[in-house]
């Protein structure tokens, strides 16, 4: 396979979630409505780089991921992997190369499997090993997560959090990924072994030359360990760029609500006065910018256009505000 | 000396579960006085939310108080009968839950749910409690209360329910409210429209705020003074700034260490080895230990005293070594003596 050719590319993908109709309204005929979940993202994930989406609950970010990976179908758009664009349904080969690691350590497991039969199931199925062979397989992937590999027989609920977050991780990475979806990977950890997952994940992208997708409402963590970050709004990215240039010069006035509103470390700081109002509903069609309810700065055009991604800086720096527009 | 508002002295609460016996808060004392704001942090299971529960009187049937006295304005509250222990408590300290829609009742609209205090506990008229639960709501920033008084929970977002929780709390005008987690369910931007909140309440109407919480970034945003817990244990006490700035405990160096501060890039986290110690079983030595990298064999044998550093408490034998601690992470290895 070419190693240039950009590991995932998104165009104007979408994801409606079909809202439930009352028995009433299909009688009445009334026009179905659906959730637009992800409503027309373009997102591109570069060669051996962590890109990290963030954004608040209902933002859409997790099934951005999810529609990425292929756990949920697009409703529409475009998903590209390694240049191939995958269809309805994806290749053996497609679905192996991009894995999810999941947020809750605790139902992702299944709690009647010992980590050996999860691991087994994975490399067999896929047919990555020989079956003599598995076992030792199995064994070294225990090893690269730091698990003690005569853990293999031993069921999800005699681990800790952190190990389970381990054990995601070597099921993920037995079927060789190119690319690493973490959605909330460390979420659900307190902070002390937080530290420690985030680093392995790091290491193993580094050392297995993966490509990473970092989903995660922490800010102070993604800006750890990405390269580049995008932010998400209902249902849209609204600012992208490189990760120490939109930490330091946000330029869509969400991103600096967000940055703003984010308990700091320093002495002395304080939270700054955030703007009232919270993540409108998507019930209705969206006309004008999303963000406009909440917005600060908005203008009266804010309310007829919907704003596309303007360049801020040359030549990644993007950000949806009519404000941004040269 | 003024007596304090509230005063906890050698509390310790033991938990039966199906593994034995679980001691979830060991020999903690402390105080608190109007307007003070103390944060109180820790990992879950190291006991903060059951410190606040046993003050209350809201240890689930599994606990016991094994030990420890409180007093609520120099009065003991073991030697008071039932009914004025709970009239003491209640109209001296609010609470706040984590989860607002759990500590909502679901079938009364959320306006009536703030003036059951005020109406029959201090016998306020209906219309007279409407008017000050109005007033409330403004006042914790719900917008158009007039219109939202009689919406039901489920009708509101998650930050407003929980500006209704901490609207119900003051409701009986408490002269200290305790917050258990209350921001950890919201969103950033909502976390922040509620700390302001509370930072107004104590500004304006003196109340003193006790924040139990695992994020030591809320913490230094709005406590003075910082409480850290591990293993059922104050392991040190300190002013947020102080402890913050030169921490006196390996614990919470490293805690500061591995938590990364959204304000400046570092791109290795520090990681604590190990993971929680399991409190079913016997405690020998500093809980810390195996995970410390100051420890020596002198911790695992006996566990240390609070003892005080400049003007912070510390449980370390090390403590006074704080200075070196910036190297001694840097080799990241258990040293031997």
């Amino acid at each position: 396979m070419n190693q240039t050719t950009t590991p995932m590319r998104a165009t104007n993908l979408v994801k409606h979630f079909a809202k439930h109709q009352s028995i009433l309204a299909r009688l009445r005929r009334r026009e179905p409505f659906s959730v637009p979940a992800v409503d027309g993202v373009d997102l591109e994930l570069k060669a051996g780089e962590t890109l990290g989406l963030v954004g608040e609950s209902g933002c859409g970010k997790s099934t951005l991921g999810r529609t990425l990976v292929g756990l949920y179908a697009a409703s529409s758009g475009i998903i590209e992997l390694f240049g191939q664009q995958v269809g309805e349904e994806r290749a053996l080969e497609q679905r192996r190369m991009a894995q999810m690691i999941f947020q809750d350590p605790y139902s992702s497991l299944n709690p009647r499997m010992t980590v050996g039969a999860v691991l087994r199931e994975a490399l067999l199925f896929h047919g990555l090993v020989e079956k003599k062979k598995v076992d030792d397989r199995a064994r070294e992937l225990m090893s690269l997560v730091g698990l003690p590999s005569d853990a293999l027989d031993s069921y999800p609920r005699q681990f800790s959090g952190g190990q389970r977050q381990r054990i995601g991780i070597a099921r993920a990475l037995a079927l060789q990924p190119r690319i690493l979806i973490a959605d909330e990977a460390v979420s659900a950890l307190d902070v002390s072994v937080q530290a420690s997952i985030v680093n392995l994940l790091m290491d193993l992208k580094r050392d297995l030359g993966l490509t990473m997708l970092f989903i995660s409402h922490n800010i102070a963590i993604v800006r750890q360990v990405s390269d580049r970050i995008a932010v998400m709004y209902l249902g849209r990215i609204v600012e992208s760029g490189p990760t120490e240039q939109v930490f330091n010069h946000p330029a869509h006035p969400y991103t600096q609500l967000l940055l703003n509103s984010v308990p700091k470390m320093t002495p002395g700081s304080a939270i700054a006065v955030s703007p009232p109002g919270e993540l409108p509903s998507v019930q209705k069609a969206i006309v004008g910018c999303r963000f406009r309810s909440r917005c600060p700065v908005s203008i009266p055009e804010c309310a007829t256009i919907d704003p596309e991604l303007y360049v801020v800086s040359e030549p990644t720096h993007l950000a949806a505000c009519l404000l941004v527009r040269k | 000396m003024e007596t304090p508002l509230l005063s906890v002295d050698n509390l310790s609460v033991d938990i039966s579960t199906g593994r034995g016996l679980l001691k979830a808060v060991r020999k903690v004392s402390f105080e608190v006085n109007a307007g003070d704001s103390i944060g109180i942090v820790g990992e879950s299971g190291s006991g903060k939310s059951i410190t606040l529960k046993a003050i209350l009187g809201l240890l689930p049937g599994t606990a016991k108080v094994t030990s420890g006295k409180i007093f609520i304005h120099g009065k003991e509250l073991s030697t008071l009968d039932k009914r004025r222990r709970r009239d003491l408590i209640s109209e001296t300290i609010g609470m706040v839950f984590q989860d607002a829609i759990a500590s909502l009742n679901p079938v009364i609209p959320v306006g009536e749910q703030i003036t059951e205090v005020p109406r029959f506990r201090l016998g306020l008229s209906k219309e007279r409690a409407r008017e000050q639960a109005l007033q409330l709501m403004a006042k914790v920033g719900i917008p158009d209360a007039d219109q939202r008084f009689d919406l039901y929970p489920h009708q509101l977002s998650g930050g407003l329910r929980q500006r209704i929780a901490i609207a119900m709390a003051l409701s009986g005008s408490p002269k200290l409210l305790f917050c258990d987690e209350p921001t950890t369910a919201l969103d950033v931007t909502i976390q922040a429209q509620v700390l302001r909140v509370l930072l107004e309440m104590r500004r304006d109407s003196g109340v003193g705020l006790v924040f139990v919480t695992h994020d030591l970034a809320v913490v230094n945003e709005i406590c003075q003074s910082i409480k850290v817990m591990y293993a059922g244990r104050f392991v040190e006490i300190g002013s947020v700034e102080n402890t913050f700035q030169t921490p006196k405990h390996p614990y919470t160096f490293s805690l500061l260490k591995a938590a990364p501060d959204p304000a400046l890039p570092v791109h290795r986290l520090f990681s604590i080895a190990g993971e929680a110690p399991n409190m079913a079983l016997p405690i020998t030595g500093c809980p810390f230990a195996p995970r410390c990298f100051a420890a020596t064999s002198a911790c695992e044998v006996s566990e240390p005293e609070p003892v005080r550093v400049g003007n912070s408490y510390s449980a370390c034998f090390y403590a006074d070594q704080f200075g070196s601690w910036q190297s001694a992470e840097q080799v990241g290895v258990k040293r031997t003596s």
